[in-house]
């Protein structure tokens, strides 16, 4: 056990957390050469083209140190995005330490900081490394001062690596030995295994990656899941090198994986205890809180007659995605479909994009919303996650809306831009400190403004340069009402929204503007408009076509005029049929696209 | 019953092709064309596809291109005579032959005019020298004008022309001054079209700037009060005629989904099965060379299929809501040997949106339903 040392990897996205794992891997003999593909931790293809890992990974090596001992690590990836914070957390929980991988280049960003505040909390040894030395824009100098200042670490000794060139790699190896700690853990004792994550596999059922704390387990022990009680027999257990190679024990300290042939991954529950059947452990694990989906939208097949296979598309998606939730839902506007509620909004997107690609749907999702709390006359509190399902105005006593804090990490001079944004979606800010040319800023920002297009606003607003990272706070009233969106006088129920009151006027305006540009010219002149109840508070008009005729058709290639109109059909099928009007399936996302130019 | 038959013989030549031009045409360059080896091509072409047509008697001949009146008068007799000794050809057949400005003189207008040609359709397009320009057309506006005096001067007593609208920097005085001038010729027919950026041609790869939509639209309106007030009748979408025996019988036929044989370089024909009416397309080599080569061989052919099931009733709405009289259900079910009442539901989507009016049994496109054909045909797809 003195020869473990299980660690995790902390960077904002891009910082070469996945590129420093794969030298890791290469300098460790984990792979021959030609096996060797870049980025070997992010498998998923979705994964590997945005350049972001979303399941948590993890892999064994075996480095011979100078010291000439053979060192076992396991390293446990962590994904680098906002919405994925809750990952991070239960990848950090099976770990003595972590690598902060800072861009020397870009220095510390607020991604970093809220993963290694998640880190010293779980009270991890934070070793900060500065990636991409060799670039010449590179200041290592000024990067150690930001992290000293900012996340408050030691940082003089930080190694210097390229991971691209591999350059510093071997020193980073050997400070991993000394800066780490080896896990400490009771070898006789009951077994005690913290569950980090789970997924389905094709071959053998659900996958668990375990992290053995007490004890041990072996191919063929009866195994107890401690919040459920259920008892299963251990058929198969190994480690990742990074491929999967079977052992016979997993011993304390160490990360691997276990099958039981059980096909429910929420009978194998992320952050649960497993214990022996035989000699069971008292108590469990600390484990680690599970968060609830944050963000909420419909998502509906174009074609109707999809529903089914779309219910098949998710159930299979759930099977490695605990986080990912959803029930039935119907739309007057969009048929059957579903509620699905997500982490975030890149959680979001990937979801969509998943189910487009892996299952061949075609998916008109709705705005996004959040999740309000929403206090009826008579009293009653409900969640709403749906602005359709909003209570009749006259029986609302009180909406309250999520509350967040919002850390932004910004340049000096993008600072002033920074707040105006961030009081534009009526912030409040609560901090706002100097660090060097950087400028901490902490603002309580309401969800629902930020999940709109906040993220996108931030980084043009800052040239890219501004980072962000949240935390939930509370819910808290707000003066909030339902915009509505009627399409030649009928309301669209899947187009309407929850906005603040003080907004909905210019919210009204750009979202009817919006429509008008994704809405085709048609036979019809569409009216567009935006409206709280009764009250109008904008209009456009998408004109109607003066006449939609091929102007010469003479015998000959009719068979081309045919395929010409069968095509067309084929793309009014990805538009949604609104009584005579055909709305394109973006046009439910046009809230998204306010403010930005197409 | 079979329906009517046309014959349709394609010449694949131009003086120099237009860039708007979307149909199979080459220009011809220094090399010329070989017009005995592309007769004899014909001959042998139409001697292997007799069979098909068996005796049947064909309504009408169209001799298109191409610039067909690139022919010698001599050529163009030669031809005619082969397909009347070969085809059986009804007494009031309707012979035209397309004619460009640019290749028009009195003595062939004549001559073909003696070997039997009976219509003659001759590409104006504009009489604006500018608009002329800007099409890539190799005549000007006193040439088109000469081509028409030409032709009745040469015995044509059925003459149609084509006049192109909303052109590159065309204004609508200048559209209707063009219509003015063609009415003022009391042409039999007139085909008046839009112009349209067809994919393959110069334009959509190098795109001109043509009027606004809504000038496109006053245009329209403009022109087709001249034409009424002219006395032309609208009878299909972008055709208007004087009389209703100067109806163009050869495009009538395509309109009322008719059979036809195609001859020559990318001819394409339309034929129904004597046995169970399926119906088979065929399409001829496109290029030149590839087509007289394998002329009078199976070869000659580039595509050859049937066309199946709801495809024919699009088929057959394409062609047969474009005309302004529509379509009996007798017609319907004659050509494309389905019952009407496969389709009556359209059809009355049709009339609920306004697009379909039925009078006298006659199911047809209301104004609306012209306007906006493309809609109306969606469904039906």
């Amino acid at each position: 056990m003195q020869n473990i040392r299980n660690f995790s990897i902390i960077a904002h996205i891009d910082h070469g957390k996945s590129t420093l794992a794969d030298r890791f891997i290469q300098h460790c003999g984990g792979l021959t050469e030609r096996e060797m593909s870049e980025q070997v931790l992010d498998s998923m293809d979705l994964e590997r083209e945005r350049g972001i890992t979303i399941k948590a990974q993890s892999v064994r090596l075996e480095y011979r140190a100078v010291d000439g001992q053979i060192y076992q690590f396991n390293i446990i990836d962590t994904p680098g995005h906002v919405d994925f914070s809750y990952e991070v957390s239960r990848s950090l929980s099976a770990c003595e330490g972590a690598l902060l991988v800072v861009d020397a280049a870009q220095g510390v960003e607020a991604q970093s900081v809220a993963n290694c505040f998640t880190a010293i909390e779980n009270n991890l040894e934070v070793l900060p490394v500065l990636n991409k030395i060799d670039l010449p824009s590179a200041d290592p100098e000024k990067v150690i001062v930001e992290i000293e200042e900012i996340i408050g670490i030691e940082a003089m000794d930080a190694v210097r690596v390229s991971a691209k060139t591999g350059q510093g790699v071997p020193e980073l190896l050997e400070q991993i030995i000394r800066g780490i700690p080896p896990p400490k853990g009771n070898v006789t004792g009951p077994l005690k295994a913290l569950i980090i994550d789970s997924w389905f596999d094709n071959y053998l059922g659900v996958v668990s990656l375990v992290r053995v704390f007490d004890g041990a387990i072996n191919t063929g022990d009866k195994i107890r899941v401690m919040s459920t009680g259920q008892n299963h027999e251990i058929t198969q257990l190994g480690v990742f090198t990074p491929k999967r190679t079977v052992r016979q024990t997993l011993a304390t300290g160490e990360v691997g994986y276990v099958v039981t042939g059980l096909k429910d991954i929420n009978a194998a529950p992320v952050g649960d205890t497993l214990t022996s059947a035989r000699t069971p452990a008292a108590t469990p694990l600390a484990g680690f809180k599970i968060i609830q989906p944050r963000v909420f939208a419909g998502m509906f097949p174009v074609d109707s007659g999809e529903f089914e296979n779309f219910r098949d598309a998710l159930s299979k998606l759930k099977l490695n995605d605990a986080s990912l939730h959803y029930e039935p839902e119907t739309s007057q506007a969009l048929g059957s479909g579903f509620r699905c509620g997500f982490l975030g909004m890149l959680h979001m997107e990937i979801v969509q994009e998943r189910l487009e690609r892996e299952y061949d749907l075609d998916l008109i999702t709705t705005t996004p919303t959040v999740v309000y709390e929403v206090e009826t006359t008579d009293g009653q509190v409900t969640r709403v996650d749906n602005p359709a399902k909003l209570p009749d105005p006259g029986r609302l006593k009180e909406i309250r809306e999520p509350i967040i804090r919002a850390d932004i990490l910004v340049p000096q001079e993008y600072i002033g831009n920074v707040i105006t944004l961030c009081i534009e979606k009526r912030g409040i800010q609560k901090r706002m400190q100097y660090l060097g040319k950087q400028m901490s800023l902490e603002f309580e920002l309401p969800l629902n403004e930020v999940v709109l297009d906040f993220f996108d606003r931030l980084k043009s607003v800052s040239r890219g340069y501004a980072s962000f990272d949240y935390t939930y706070l509370r819910h808290q009233p707000a003066n909030l009402v339902k915009l509505d969106i009627l399409i030649n006088g009928d309301r669209v129920d899947a187009l309407s929204c929850i906005v603040h009151y003080d907004m909905a006027m210019k919210r009204g305006g750009e979202l009817a503007r919006k429509l008008k540009e994704f809405i085709p010219r048609q036979m019809f002149e569409v009216a567009i408009q935006a409206a709280i109840g009764s009250k109008i508070l904008a209009r456009t008009t998408v004109k109607a076509l003066r006449k939609n005729v091929t102007a010469k058709c003479y015998g000959g290639d009719i068979t081309r005029k045919r395929k010409l109109l069968e095509k067309q059909k084929e793309g009014k099928k990805r538009m949604k049929q609104f009584g005579s009007i055909e709305i394109p399936q973006k046009a439910f996302m046009a809230i998204l696209h306010v403010g930005k130019e197409e | 019953m079979l329906p009517p038959l046309a014959l349709y013989i394609h010449f694949p030549w131009c003086i120099r092709k237009c860039p708007y031009c979307d149909f199979n045409s080459h220009g011809v360059g220094h090399a010329g064309f070989d017009e005995a080896g592309y007769l004899a091509a014909l001959a042998s072409d139409l001697e292997m596809s007799l069979p098909a047509i068996e005796s049947r008697e064909v309504r009408s001949v169209f001799i298109g291109g191409g610039t067909p009146s690139l022919l010698s008068g001599a050529g163009a007799g030669h031809m005619l005579q082969l397909i009347e000794s070969k085809v059986a050809l009804a007494p009031d057949c309707e012979i035209t032959l397309e004619a460009n400005p640019g290749a028009a003189d009195l003595r062939r207008f004549a001559e073909y005019r003696a070997a039997g040609v009976n219509r003659l359709s001759i590409g104006i397009q504009s009489f604006n020298d500018t608009a002329l320009r800007a099409l890539g057309r190799v005549h000007d506006s006193s040439e088109a004008r000469a081509a028409i005096v030409h032709a009745r001067h040469a015995g044509f007593t059925n003459l149609n022309l084509d006049i192109i609208h909303t052109l590159p920097g065309q204004t609508v005085p200048d559209a209707v001054a063009d219509l003015q001038t063609a009415i003022e010729f009391r042409p039999e027919h007139l085909s008046w079209y839009q112009l349209t950026i067809e994919p393959g041609t110069v334009f959509s790869r190098n795109p001109p700037i043509l009027p606004d939509e809504d000038t496109g639209w006053e245009i329209q309106e403009a022109g087709r009060e001249l034409l009424a007030a002219a006395g032309y009748e609208n009878y299909e979408i972008s055709a208007w005629a004087k009389a209703e025996d100067t109806h163009c019988v050869h495009n009538l036929n395509y309109w009322r989904f008719g059979d036809y044989l195609g001859i020559g370089a990318g001819a394409h024909s339309k034929l129904s099965n004597p046995l169970n009416g399926g119906i088979r397309r065929e399409v001829r080599q496109a290029s030149p060379a590839e087509y007289m080569r394998y002329s009078g061989t199976t070869a000659m052919l580039s595509s050859n299929y049937l066309v199946e099931g709801c495809a024919i009733d699009l088929e057959f709405m394409l062609n047969a809501l474009r005309l302004r009289e529509g379509f009996s259900s007798a017609l319907f079910e004659e050509r494309t040997g389905h019952a009407l009442a496969t389709i009556r539901d359209r059809i009355e989507q049709g009339q609920d949106l306004g697009l379909i009016e039925i009078q006298q049994e006659c199911i047809r496109p209301t104004v609306k339903g012209q306007r906006y054909l493309n809609d109306l045909l969606q469904l039906f797809v």
